[in-house]
């Protein structure tokens, strides 16, 4: 570290704390509140990386991360802005996209071969011959790229955030426009939320030591960010940089934490009913030979490291610049002691008449219509020539450090991702908002103003503005912000300058510093016919690389149209695209929110070793058995009696006069034929006959059913009902139980046996039938629904109980089965068992190529019904009796060899005619079976079908028999007994 | 002052010897009639002339394209081919695309940056390992590379994978599909309409057009804000407008237009060596040649014709990416953006020719698959445009299989998308 200057007010450092820090290895040390690039830069770090394409060597440009000049490795993590990132105790920071080390880069004779390299070069070379694209292809690859990541090092997101907050204004920018925004809301006593990007408020009055009204600027905007912190209507966000503006008035930021804050990074978004956008300007970068060499910087990248930072930029300075600001910077810097040899300004009239004086009597030579023309020395500038706009007249000077810019842009990103148009603006130079999103206003530099007091103003009224937008009355104060405004300067002069003076070419004369586009790729974009900046951008690659838009945005659009010499106020911006400052996956993702539903058994069934698989939102017991094969499981439900978890399941009440036609129009049956204590079976289809769910229905009572569906379908079905009953205004209810409620399956033949010991419930094959419905008591007088049903082909009544009493109905069940040796049994038992059976799940035997009629449940379809409109009627009836169709069937494998797996294909010679939807090899049966969806050709029983598993170089083919898919008691008799 | 750029400059002869810098496609004056009129100037307009320029002598040919080529979804894909798809037609379909890209590019004499990294989909349950089963003995069926893989070699096939139990998805298995890779989207736009050019066809940008001309059962040609253009074939190949423009003879087309969203990160170093997807987090990523991470696939449910990004997309994609690829937690997102993909209900495209109207080709609902079929979609519809006879391998992709309840399998579930169906 170097000794710094001397204390002053405007700095942001903390004197008293050192920070050690090692970069490329060395041991460097920084000061508190310095940023990581300028803490390097006061070390002597001069090439902080090399560029994309052609490794010239980049320095530090800028403090805000215009630009990937300052993209290092910061703590194992590529592509770090120095320029943002605060210097923290035992950082290790090395440097990106170089060969070596920074300053020899191995690389860096690519720069010498620019001339091959023109704008599109990619496209023209390396494809021929074919065969040695693949080595090419390779160079490109490991040539382009910026920071390396290590993909085995573990980030810590712990202390990763989010908030999401609602305002009735909010702030884009902390600047002196801002924070009059800010303040006038807060005055109507709206709450608003301001977000500033740097750590501190005052956007670029906070270095400004002018006077305005007797008081230093820098002084006056403090003054103000002390009125801001205190307004306990204002939530302020610093550090906080905005991402975008979204829809409907929504803003994402994130936010870096302060020291000792609970939070790293914290994702924002703000949705607000006004918003105030006061983003201000960046520079524009001035376009001349070698204009990004390191030594070369932005005017107020040289102005804060001295001011903010108290570093000494340069020993011997040449300006060239193109506004105001510029020569008040070139001041400053010279009343600080420091050695500027002489000023070039880029307008030859309406500069500040003080300032020149100033300028003048401080013996610095000022050269007005003058403009850097080129700037010299290798790895750094030694020295500069300065060149009449006209190019008549040359000087150079010796110097190491230029400072260089065309006047400012306007920071548009904010504004124009809300969908605000922009044009530019011939007198101010910069590209202004011309039509503003509805209940957004712009205020402060970004408008055009320079004056201090028109900023403020601008800001105060553009705060009130929103406020009205709030519906507040303002007119009063907003009449008198109005009128004050109207007595201040408004819109200055601001520079047009296209390109330094000398261009030629511009071989080296940089639009954007990311990608390496020069002035010379644009010509040649343009000459190949990509002469609008949006194509230029694509075929030269101009603002596509970190830095995005901020460097070359308005440039580019202005050397487009001197180009294509059309008028430069028809120029266009090319489309900005959020986030607009580069977002960290971890701070984006915030906490980790993967949340899964757990059934009310969740912990026991874990404790009884279930293997968990997500089954849509739920998280549920696939295994019981750790071979995956379930045998014991299946077993034990064939033969005696198991216990699954089903309360995944959906259940539904519909009641109401209007219930049943409800009914009627989603399902396919004839449900006027559900009956008090009776279960029915039935589908629902979408408009194209595909079944989209099926369960079962009960009627409770008149004009009160009781339903199950899917796990699935369940979070749909209340949507379904209304969705295809909107226009008939029928008098319904219909409520979701399925979260509220648990669902036990007791399977097997023991199942009445283990039932009846906890129910006094007669639940005899007479007093309860086969698909009968009854609520029964259990234990210590829980109620219970029980359907009599046999999704797996065994005795089974499933007990749907409140989601409270779940644990004690299974451990009552669980304690009444110990005599039977009961267990519980998985989905993928389950789904072994029913696939025995020949039962569908909606999904694995059916697609969208199939009906309902396809895959044998054309059985359920009431195709008499033309009354009630049932979804998917129409097209069930138009193929019905079609030809060419896909439809399931049952199939056998008797030969031994190839084990049949799910997803197998059937072919016939060169074509495929079917697949397997389901396989298993059956305990019960002894022989491979399953269920597959053939075209209808293959369908009729016994056919013998050609099998293929094709997984890899094998192919292995056999032959399966066509069959019923009711391979297991097709009877029904254990169903039924 | 602006400064007018000196004639000189433009065109020095330094700039001229390097790389020949004549327009890659030349300006052709607006004839009042063509034999073909092709609406939409993305890669299958551009391609269809192409071929129809080429291999047909039909050079009397116009490409219509209302903004810039390569504008709409062209241009905002994230260029990813394959043929691994789950239905036999459309393997070959897309397995013949595959194949073309390097005879295009040598066609073309334009490297359209085919990087061949191959395209790993993520099983994150045993139905999907089921369903990878069959997309892969299809496709193997077919002569088409594919196989399955476990985790442990999805691991070593993308080491930055997680394959432990941490991810909420954890990851069951893989299909690899070695053919596939990634193409850079913007030179196949350039490079077709260069060969498109070459060959004889115009290329009209900034003509938008707003009705069409018919005659009885005949289409007989185009209103466009630049007046009306009279032809004998018309084709509609716009991508995500399709179904606005076929409105304009009446004919309502079964796609819905939209939003889909893409994005990508900070270029980094080459560590993602083939295109990663998964279908449990709606995510795919992939790293161009250019460094950066390139991501998408999730698409908003609503129809509509935005192409705005949102918040939560980017969101979303954050999330995804973070589970099954962790090491991208540190990685920062540069750029999202947004385009149109006009989808049908069963997620295959339409290609049809004389319908509703005779001379009316189209070409349409190719949803989110319109880049990797772009070029050979373009040869086998010109040659339908020429022959007036739909070649076999365009057949199942006719409209009326809508009308017939006979849906293409690409999707095994009965499609959410667009209106309740």
């Amino acid at each position: 570290m170097r000794a710094r200057l001397p204390e002053f007010p405007t700095q942001h450092i903390d004197r008293g704390q050192e920070i050690s820090f090692s970069y490329l290895g060395k041991r460097m040390s920084g000061l508190g509140g310095d940023s990581v690039a300028v803490a390097m830069y006061d070390n002597g770090v001069r090439i902080f990386s090399r560029s994309l394409k052609y490794h010239r060597p980049r320095g530090l440009y800028s403090l805000d991360g215009e630009s990937a000049n300052t993209l290092m490795n910061i703590d194992g993590i590529p592509n770090e802005n120095a320029e943002k990132r605060r210097l923290r105790d035992g950082m290790e920071v090395s440097a990106q996209n170089v060969r070596g080390r920074p300053d020899t880069d191995f690389y860096s004779f690519i720069n010498w071969f620019d001339r091959f390299m023109p704008a599109g070069f990619y496209y023209r070379m390396f494809h021929r011959p074919y065969k040695l694209w693949p080595f090419f292809l390779n160079r490109i690859r490991k040539m382009a790229g910026v920071g390396t990541l290590d993909i085995h090092r573990e980030f810590d997101d712990s202390r990763r955030f989010e908030i999401f907050l609602n305002a009735d204004v909010a702030v884009i920018g902390g600047g002196t426009a801002g924070m009059n925004a800010a303040l006038a809301a807060a005055g109507q006593g709206l709450r608003v939320c301001l977000f500033e990007h740097r750590a501190w408020l005052g956007g670029h009055m906070d270095w400004r030591v002018v006077e305005f009204e007797d008081e230093p600027l820098f002084e006056r905007a403090r003054g103000l960010a002390k009125q801001v912190e205190a307004n306990t209507q204002i939530r302020l966000f610093t550090q906080a940089p905005v991402t975008g503006i979204w829809g409907n008035k929504l803003i994402t930021a994130y936010q870096t934490g302060k020291d000792g804050e609970y939070f790293d990074e914290r994702y924002i978004e703000c949705r607000a009913k006004s918003v105030v956008v006061a983003s201000g300007c960046i520079e524009r970068p001035l376009v001349c030979n070698n204009n990004e060499r390191p030594g070369v910087m932005q005017v107020n990248t040289a102005w804060r490291l001295a001011r903010t930072y108290a570093i000494t930029p340069g020993k011997r300075i040449v300006f060239s610049i193109g506004d105001d600001l510029g020569l008040e910077a070139a001041l400053d810097l010279a009343e600080l002691g420091l050695k500027v040899l002489a000023v070039a300004d880029a307008r030859s009239d309406k500069q500040n008449a003080d300032l020149l004086t100033r300028l003048q009597s401080a013996g610095i030579e000022y050269l007005p219509g003058w403009a850097a023309s080129n700037v010299k020395g290798g790895k750094h500038v030694r020295g500069v020539e300065l060149s009449e706009l006209n190019g008549s007249q040359t000087c150079s000077f010796k110097c190491d450090l230029l400072v260089a810019s065309a006047g400012q842009q306007a920071v548009i990103g904010p504004l124009s991702t809300a969908g605000a148009k922009f044009r530019y603006c011939t007198e101010t130079g910069l590209f202004q908002p011309t039509e503003m999103p509805p209940k957004m206003f712009s205020a402060g530099r970004m408008t055009g103003l320079t004056h201090p007091g028109s900023i403020d103003t601008s800001g105060t009224i553009a705060g009130l503005e929103a406020a009205a937008a709030c519906d507040r009355d303002v007119s009063t104060n907003l009449d008198a912000a109005r009128r004050a405004a109207a007595k201040l300067p408004g819109e200055t002069k601001g520079c047009d300058l296209v390109y330094g003076p000398g261009i030629g070419a511009g071989r080296k004369a940089f639009i954007c510093f990311d990608g390496d586009g020069t002035f010379k790729n644009a010509v040649q974009s343009a000459s190949q016919g990509f002469d609008a900046p949006e194509l230029a951008k694509r075929f030269g690659g101009f603002g596509l690389g970190p830095g995005q838009y901020q460097v070359p945005g308005q440039n580019l659009a202005m050397a487009m149209s001197n180009i294509n010499g059309t008028p430069i106020e028809n120029s266009q911006f090319t489309t900005v695209r959020p986030p607009l400052v580069p977002l960290t996956l971890a701070t984006c993702v915030g906490p980790r929110h993967n949340i899964y539903k757990q059934t009310p058994l969740h912990r026991d069934q874990k404790a009884r070793g279930g293997i968990f698989r997500n089954a849509g939102v739920w998280r549920r017991a696939r295994y019981f058995s750790p071979d995956l094969d379930c045998r014991p499981e299946i077993r034990n439900v064939r033969e005696n009696v198991g216990l699954l978890d089903g309360s995944s399941l959906g259940n539904f009440r519909i009641y109401g006069p209007d219930a049943l036609r409800a009914l009627q129009r989603v399902y396919v049956s004839n449900m006027e034929k559900s009956r008090e204590g009776r279960c029915k079976y039935s589908a629902m289809c979408n408009e194209t006959g595909n079944i989209v769910d099926d369960g079962v229905v009960t009627k409770v009572a008149d004009d009160n059913y009781y339903f199950t569906t899917t796990s699935n379908r369940a979070g749909i079905t209340i949507e379904w009902f209304r969705y295809h009953t909107r226009f008939d205004d029928w008098d319904f209810k219909l409520v979701n139980l399925t979260d509220s409620m648990g669902s036990i399956n007791v399977a097997g033949p023991n199942a009445r046996n283990l039932l009846q010991k906890v129910t006094k419930e007669d639940l005899s094959n007479e007093a309860f039938p086969y698909m009968a419905y009854k609520e029964l008591i259990v234990g210590d007088g829980v109620s219970a629904r029980c359907l009599r049903l046999g999704f797996v082909g065994e005795l089974s009544f499933e007990l749907h109980v409140a989601a409270s009493h779940s644990q004690y109905v299974w451990d009552l069940l669980w304690e009444a089965g110990q005599e039977f040796k009961v267990h519980p049994f998985g989905m993928e038992a389950q789904n072994c068992l029913r696939a025995e059976k020949g039962h569908v799940i909606v999904g694995t035997e059916s697609e969208q190529r199939v009906t309902l009629l396809d895959i044998g449940l054309g059985f359920l379809w009431d195709s008499n019904d033309t009354s009630s409109n049932k979804v998917g009627a129409p097209a069930l009836r138009a193929c019905e009796n079609q030809q060419g169709r896909m439809k399931l069937v049952g199939f056998r494998v008797s030969e031994s060899g190839v084990t049949p797996l799910d997803g197998d294909i059937v072919v016939d010679g060169n074509d495929i005619v079917g697949y397997v939807c389901t396989t298993r090899i059956s305990e019960s049966l002894d022989c491979s079976y399953g269920m597959a969806l053939v075209k209808d050709g293959y369908a009729t029983r016994g056919e013998k079908i050609r099998m293929c598993q094709a997984l890899g170089k094998r192919h292995d083919e056999y032959t399966a028999t066509v069959v019923p898919p009711q391979f297991y008691d097709p009877d029904g008799q254990r169903l039924r007994t | 002052m602006s400064l007018k750029l000196r004639n000189n400059q433009v065109k020095s002869s330094e700039t001229r010897a390097i790389c020949g810098l004549e327009r890659l496609w030349g300006t052709s004056p607006l004839k009042s009639h063509y034999d073909v009129v092709l609406i939409g100037g993305g890669i299958h307009g551009l391609a269809t002339a192409y071929y129809l320029a080429k291999e047909h002598g039909i050079k009397d040919v116009a490409v219509l394209e209302r903004r810039y080529i390569g504008y709409g979804g062209s241009g905002r894909n994230t260029a990813i081919v394959r043929a691994n798809q789950r239905t036999q037609e459309n393997v070959k379909l897309y397995d013949e695309g595959l194949k073309l890209w390097p005879k295009l590019i040598d066609e073309l004499d334009f490297n359209l940056m085919f990087f061949n990294c191959g395209n790993l989909n993520l099983a994150h349950s045993e139905a999907a390992v089921s369903a990878f089963r069959l997309a892969v003995s299809t496709a193997n069926f077919c002569n088409v590379q594919s196989e399955l893989l476990d985790p442990q070699q999805c691991k070593e096939l993308v080491p930055a994978l997680d394959i432990s139990d941490r991810p909420y998805h954890p990851i069951h298995g893989g299909m690899y599909h070695g053919p596939g890779g990634i193409v850079r989207h913007d030179a196949v736009v350039w490079g077709l309409a260069k060969g498109a050019f070459k060959h004889g066809a115009h290329i009209h940008q900034g003509v938008e057009v707003l009705g069409i001309d018919t005659d009885g059962q005949k289409i007989t040609g185009v209103q466009t804000n630049r007046g009306s253009i009279s032809c004998n074939r018309l084709a509609v190949m716009a991508g995500g407008y399709s179904a606005s423009v076929c409105e304009m003879v009446g004919m309502e087309l079964p796609v819905h237009p939209l939003t889909i969203q893409a994005m990508v990160t900070q270029p980094l170093k080459p560590f993602l060596h083939h295109v990663v997807s998964s279908g449990a987090y709606h995510c795919y990523a992939n790293q161009t040649l250019k460094g950066e991470v390139a991501t998408g696939a999730h698409m908003d449910p609503q129809v509509n014709y935005s192409t705005t990004p949102t918040a939560w997309y980017m969101k979303h994609q954050a999330e995804a990416l973070c589970e099954f690829l962790p090491c991208l937690k540190g990685v920062k997102f540069m750029r999202i953006w947004a385009g149109l993909a006009d989808m049908t209900p069963d997620m295959a495209p339409i290609m049809d020719g004389n319908v509703m109207y005779d001379g009316l080709f189209i070409d349409v609902g190719w949803g989110y698959f319109g880049f990797k079929s772009g070029p050979i979609t373009g040869k086998y519809m010109a040659e339908f445009i020429a022959d007036d006879e739909a070649p076999d391998i365009l057949k199942p992709f006719a409209l009326n299989r809508f009308l017939e309840n006979r849906y293409m399998g690409e999707t095994a579930g009965a499609t959410n998308y667009g209106h309740w169906n």
